[in-house]
Parts: C-alpha cells; sequence; structure tokens
C-alpha cells in the first residue's frame, strides 16, 4: 500500500517537472490552449488530476491545488483568497486527541503514535496556513493593491481585504484554549501541539492582523483622499466649463480674512556689506578679486585708453595771486643793492605808497629773504625790531624788518 | 552662526512656504511643540503670524492685523490665486491622465519631465492640452515645440514654489507642500461657494461625461 503511494506520488511529481512549461503557461493565462500541445500530454495530465474541464464546453484549468501550491511558494500577489476552517480543524482536533487518548488507554502505542503523527500535522497545517493568510495580505498592502489600478478598484480591494482580515479575526475568536487544555489534558505531547504552539501561532497572528486592519484603515484614508482630490479638481474643471466668468468673491475684503488667504509679503532684502568686519576680510577680499578680473575685461574694450600722439607745446607761464608783492619785494631788494643803504620795509612800504597790508607785506619781505638761496642771502643781512610778547616768554613780536646790504 | 529659528524665520520671512519636501529641517522645527511660539513672538514684532495650511503640511507667514496697505497686498494676491487656479488644476489633470494611475499630484510626488514628455507627444489630446496650459499668462509659453513648452511650464511652477528640482542636472521635479495649499483653497472655494464640485464630477461621471 505505501509502496503504491510513493510510487503514485513520484509519478505525479515527474509529470509536473515534465510539463513544468505548459503548467506555468497555464497558471499565468489562466487557461490551456490546447491546440497548442499535444492531445496524449493534455490527457496523461487531466488523469493526474493537475488540468480539469470545469464543464463540458469550457477550457483546462489548473486544478486548485496545483493553482495554490504555486501561489503559496511564488509568493503571488494575485492570491486574494484567505480561507483558514478553523472549525473543522478544531473539529479534527478534538476527534484525533481522543482517538489517541483512548489508543493510549487501551495500551496500543502504535496506533496512538499513528494519531500522535497526524493531529501534529493538522495543528502545524493550520498555523501555517494562518501566517499564510497574513502574509498574503500584508504582501497585498505593500504594494498598495498595485495589481489593479484606478482608485475605485483600490477601494473595492481594500473593502475586501478588510472583511477577510475582520472574518479571519472571527475564525479566531474560536480557538478557546480552555477547552483545548481540557482537550488536552495531562498529556504532553497533547499539550504542546494543542496548546503551546496553537498559543503562539494565535498570539503572533493576532498581533499581525491588528496591524494589517490599521494599513488598510490608513489606506482606505488614502485611496479616498486621492479620490476626493481628483474630484475636486475635475468638478472645478466642469463648474468653469458651465460658468466661464465664475470668479469667487474676495475673500480678502472680509472682516476677517481667512488664513489661507492671508499670505504676507516678502521682508527680508539681504544684507549690505560691513567692510569694517575684519572676519569677514578673506571673503571680501576674495569678492574684490573677483571683481578685478572682471573689470579688466571692460577695461579692454574702452577707445579712449587706447594710445593716443600727444602734442607737446610751450606752457604759458602760470600766474600767480600774489605776483605783484613779489615784484614789489623784488623791487624792494634791488633798491637797497641800488643805493646800498639800509631801508626798513615799512619805510619802503610808505615811500612807495603800495596798497598792501603792511603785515602781509613784512611776512613777504621775510618770506623774500628766505626764498633765496643761501650764497644771495649772505649778500643781505635782515635785522627785525620788535619786542618780546608782554605776558609769554619766547614769544617775540616783529614790528618791522630793515633790509642792509653787508 | 545663524541658529536653526533664525534660519526658519527669515525662510518665513521671505515668503516662502516651509513643507517637508522643499525644506525639510525648517519643516521639523516649526512641528516642534516650542519653537512655533518662538518664532510667533519675532513674527510678531513685524505684524506677521505663523500660519499653516494643508493639516500643518505647510507653514508660512501671514499678517497679523490688517490694515490698508496690507488688505491691499492681499487684495492683489488674491487675484494671482484665482487667476492662477485655473491653469494649475487644468495642468495637475493632464499630468495624472498623463501618469495613468489615478493618483492626483500631491506632496512628495515626483514627476519626471522625460516621461512625461514621451507620453505627451504620443497622445494628441494631451499635447493640445500642454499647448493650451502653456499659452496661459501664468505660463507664458511662446514656444511652438512641445518641449519647450513643457519646460517652461515646469520652470515657471519651480519660479513659483509648487516643484522642486532637486537635482538641477536630472529633470525630475517633486512637488511640495504648495500644491497641498492649491487644494485646501479649492476646497475653500468649494465650500465657501457652495460649489459642490465633487457632487458636480460624481455626475458627470454618471452621466458619461468624457472626462
Amino acid at each position: 500500500m505505501n509502496q503504491h503511494l510513493q510510487q503514485a506520488g513520484i509519478t505525479l511529481l515527474n509529470a509536473l517537472s515534465r510539463h513544468a512549461d505548459l503548467i506555468m503557461q497555464v497558471y499565468i493565462a489562466g487557461v490551456l490552449d490546447e491546440a497548442k500541445h499535444n492531445p496524449k500530454t493534455i490527457e496523461k495530465l487531466c488523469h493526474l488530476g493537475i488540468l480539469w474541464r470545469p464543464e463540458a464546453d469550457t477550457q483546462l484549468r489548473l486544478k486548485s491545488a496545483v493553482r495554490n501550491l504555486l501561489e503559496g511558494s511564488l509568493h503571488d500577489e494575485r492570491n486574494r483568497q484567505l480561507d483558514a476552517n478553523i472549525a473543522s480543524a478544531l473539529a479534527s482536533f478534538k476527534s484525533l486527541s481522543v482517538h489517541y487518548k483512548e489508543a493510549l488507554h487501551h495500551g496500543r502505542y502504535a496506533e496512538s503514535e499513528a494519531h500522535l503523527a497526524d493531529l501534529t500535522e493538522h495543528v502545524y497545517a493550520l498555523t501555517e496556513s494562518l501566517a499564510n493568510n497574513v502574509r498574503v495580505l500584508f504582501s497585498r498592502i505593500n504594494n498598495e493593491f498595485g495589481y489593479v489600478s484606478s482608485i475605485d478598484a483600490k477601494i473595492r480591494e481594500n473593502e475586501l481585504a478588510q472583511s477577510q482580515v475582520s472574518d479571519l479575526l472571527k475564525q479566531l475568536e474560536m480557538l478557546r484554549f480552555d477547552e483545548l487544555s481540557e482537550q488536552a489534558g495531562s498529556h504532553r505531547e497533547l499539550r504542546h501541539l494543542l496548546v503551546v504552539t496553537l498559543q503562539q501561532c494565535f498570539a503572533k497572528v493576532i498581533q499581525e492582523l491588528s496591524i494589517v486592519q490599521a494599513r488598510l484603515l490608513e489606506l482606505i484614508g488614502r485611496f479616498r483622499q486621492f479620490k476626493g482630490r481628483t474630484q475636486l479638481l475635475k468638478g472645478f474643471l466642469l463648474h468653469m466649463e458651465h460658468k466661464p466668468d465664475f470668479s469667487p468673491s474676495n475673500y480678502a475684503q472680509l472682516s476677517q480674512v481667512p488664513m489661507l488667504f492671508n499670505q504676507a509679503a516678502a521682508l527680508i532684502k539681504p544684507a549690505a556689506v560691513d567692510v569694517h568686519r575684519l572676519e569677514h576680510e578673506a571673503e571680501l577680499q576674495q569678492l574684490v578679486g573677483a571683481i578685478k578680473a572682471f573689470s579688466r575685461n571692460q577695461i579692454r574694450q574702452q577707445p579712449e585708453r587706447a594710445a593716443q600722439k600727444i602734442k607737446v607745446e610751450q606752457q604759458s607761464d602760470a600766474q600767480f595771486a600774489e605776483d605783484k608783492l613779489r615784484q614789489a619785494v623784488e623791487a624792494y631788494f634791488c633798491q637797497v643793492i641800488d643805493s646800498g643803504e639800509r631801508i626798513t620795509a615799512l619805510q619802503y612800504f610808505q615811500q612807495q605808497a603800495l596798497d598792501f597790508d603792511p603785515e602781509v607785506w613784512i611776512y613777504q619781505v621775510v618770506g623774500g629773504y628766505q626764498g633765496l638761496s643761501q650764497e644771495e642771502q649772505s649778500y643781505f643781512a635782515l635785522d627785525t625790531s620788535g619786542e618780546n610778547h608782554p605776558q609769554y616768554s619766547g614769544n617775540y613780536i616783529i614790528r618791522d624788518v630793515e633790509l642792509g646790504l653787508r | 552662526m545663524i541658529t536653526e529659528q533664525g534660519r526658519v524665520l527669515e525662510l518665513l520671512l521671505s515668503g516662502c512656504f516651509v513643507c517637508q519636501v522643499s525644506d525639510e529641517e525648517a519643516w521639523r522645527f516649526l512641528k516642534t511643540a516650542g519653537n512655533g511660539d518662538k518664532i510667533e513672538s519675532q513674527l510678531n514684532v513685524l505684524n506677521r503670524t505663523l500660519a499653516s495650511a494643508a493639516d500643518g503640511e505647510v507653514f508660512f507667514a501671514a499678517y497679523q492685523s490688517l490694515y490698508d496697505n496690507e488688505r491691499k497686498q492681499l487684495g492683489s494676491q488674491f487675484q494671482d490665486i484665482t487667476s492662477h487656479l485655473m491653469p494649475l488644476v487644468e495642468w495637475l489633470i493632464l499630468v495624472q491622465q498623463a501618469n495613468g494611475s489615478d493618483v492626483p499630484v500631491s506632496q512628495g510626488t515626483a514627476l519626471r519631465l522625460n516621461e512625461l514628455q514621451t507620453i505627451i507627444e504620443d497622445t494628441p489630446a494631451f499635447a493640445e492640452q500642454i499647448e493650451k496650459i502653456s499659452r496661459n499668462r501664468l505660463f507664458g509659453s511662446t514656444s511652438t515645440q512641445l518641449d519647450g513648452q513643457l519646460k517652461q511650464v515646469f520652470k515657471r511652477l519651480t519660479e513659483l514654489g509648487y516643484l522642486l528640482r532637486p537635482n538641477a542636472e536630472k529633470q525630475i521635479y517633486i512637488a511640495t507642500g504648495k500644491i497641498e495649499y492649491l487644494y485646501d483653497v479649492l476646497k475653500f472655494i468649494d465650500e465657501t461657494e457652495a460649489l459642490s464640485l465633487t457632487a458636480q464630477a460624481e455626475q458627470a461621471v454618471q452621466q458619461g461625461s468624457l472626462l
């Protein structure tokens, strides 16, 4: 019997591997294009229970067991089916554990072992299917129902997922650990399977489902927002088409301007440079350096700075305002030379009836004497007459100067 | 060194919209409890106050009390906003349709100009639409080429602060929080003027209008 079962299984798996191409094509397309394949192969696959024909005039499809195997192993997001039939699983746990206990009671150990293995298989199948269901939900959430394009479809998908989550939660409620622990009684193996394993799985699934539920609600909120926005935009466009002259009343004139339309004007302009800040010296120097390079380019284009001919002409003698005064001083010096007599500056001033300020005249005479070269100075002798300042010592007030030849 | 507070203050006073996309640090600073009050007191000195839109996604500076000058400023601003609405809405719908994802442009949406251009070029209806949009005074394109029109539209939107171009070498734009502000404005007008835009759109879809 066992031998036979093994043989059949190997035949089935071999058939799967030999016709992997065909099976994957059917998996992706959904139905089999019978014209493209050998009728013998198809018949064999139907016989093995891999393909089946739902109704007489429909195309061949994959058996759901094979499809589930592929979806589960490939983590295919198209798998939207969630079924965890916990009620029937619990019923089978119950009967199997009773079988087990009965076998033990009668001392049929081999039989009890078989029952225990069977029960283990069932418990693990349940935990695996629960974990798988959660994973399927998560994968759908994580790509935000990417397998449908329109927002409306996404919202529908989200609603489907939410109902599946609440179904799953309702089914999980059926796990009553007090009953399970009663069933397990004092048998260590049973207790481990029915209480510990299931409880761990239960806690994990519940926790993940609550996360899934929160994410689903968040997503549906986002989808609704998207939909609302799209409708807002399109509604506005429609409205403008119907009433092209529509313009909202000026809310800025209201006594209470809504915050949305109260937007202050820009205030800040760039600050100016402070050349007295030593810490900016390096940056400012760089800036100035940049200016130099810039202005050199401009200079090259200035035609007035190109080389030009310069006319060199005799410059006319510069006329000084004090010319007359100087000439008078020179005349005074000449008279001293001509006459050979000593004469004070003020005397000469009165003789010639000059119309300068006497003080300016004396200054000019002194200046004229000092302005002579060392050699010429030695021909003249200049005497000053005056008095000390009555109050401040060291100050000598010159009243007149007398010029004579040495 | 300028403090974070000073930087945020400067941003607000220069009329920027601070959102998570345009300046995440400043946005986080304003989101942190207590910082808003500090900024507020400094803004108050200049007759400004901290305002936010789109459920705190966007911050900007508003006037604290309104006198004649402020009202004049707001009046001209309002004219701008309303005259910009139509081309912006048309652009948003165009981008949404061209993307084909049925998802409206919102803060953080990345727009790849090259991809968009390919789609618009291949679809005469979109090309016609972008030409119409780019002619609008808001965008002011004079180009006869689709390439130039599209680039001008994106350039203007970046100048106006609706889009951000993180890398100057790439034609990828990211929508900022100002887009959220735009939706808020639309919603506000919808509610205040009792336009029931959503109902209009739904009705049009039911009637099989070509939207």
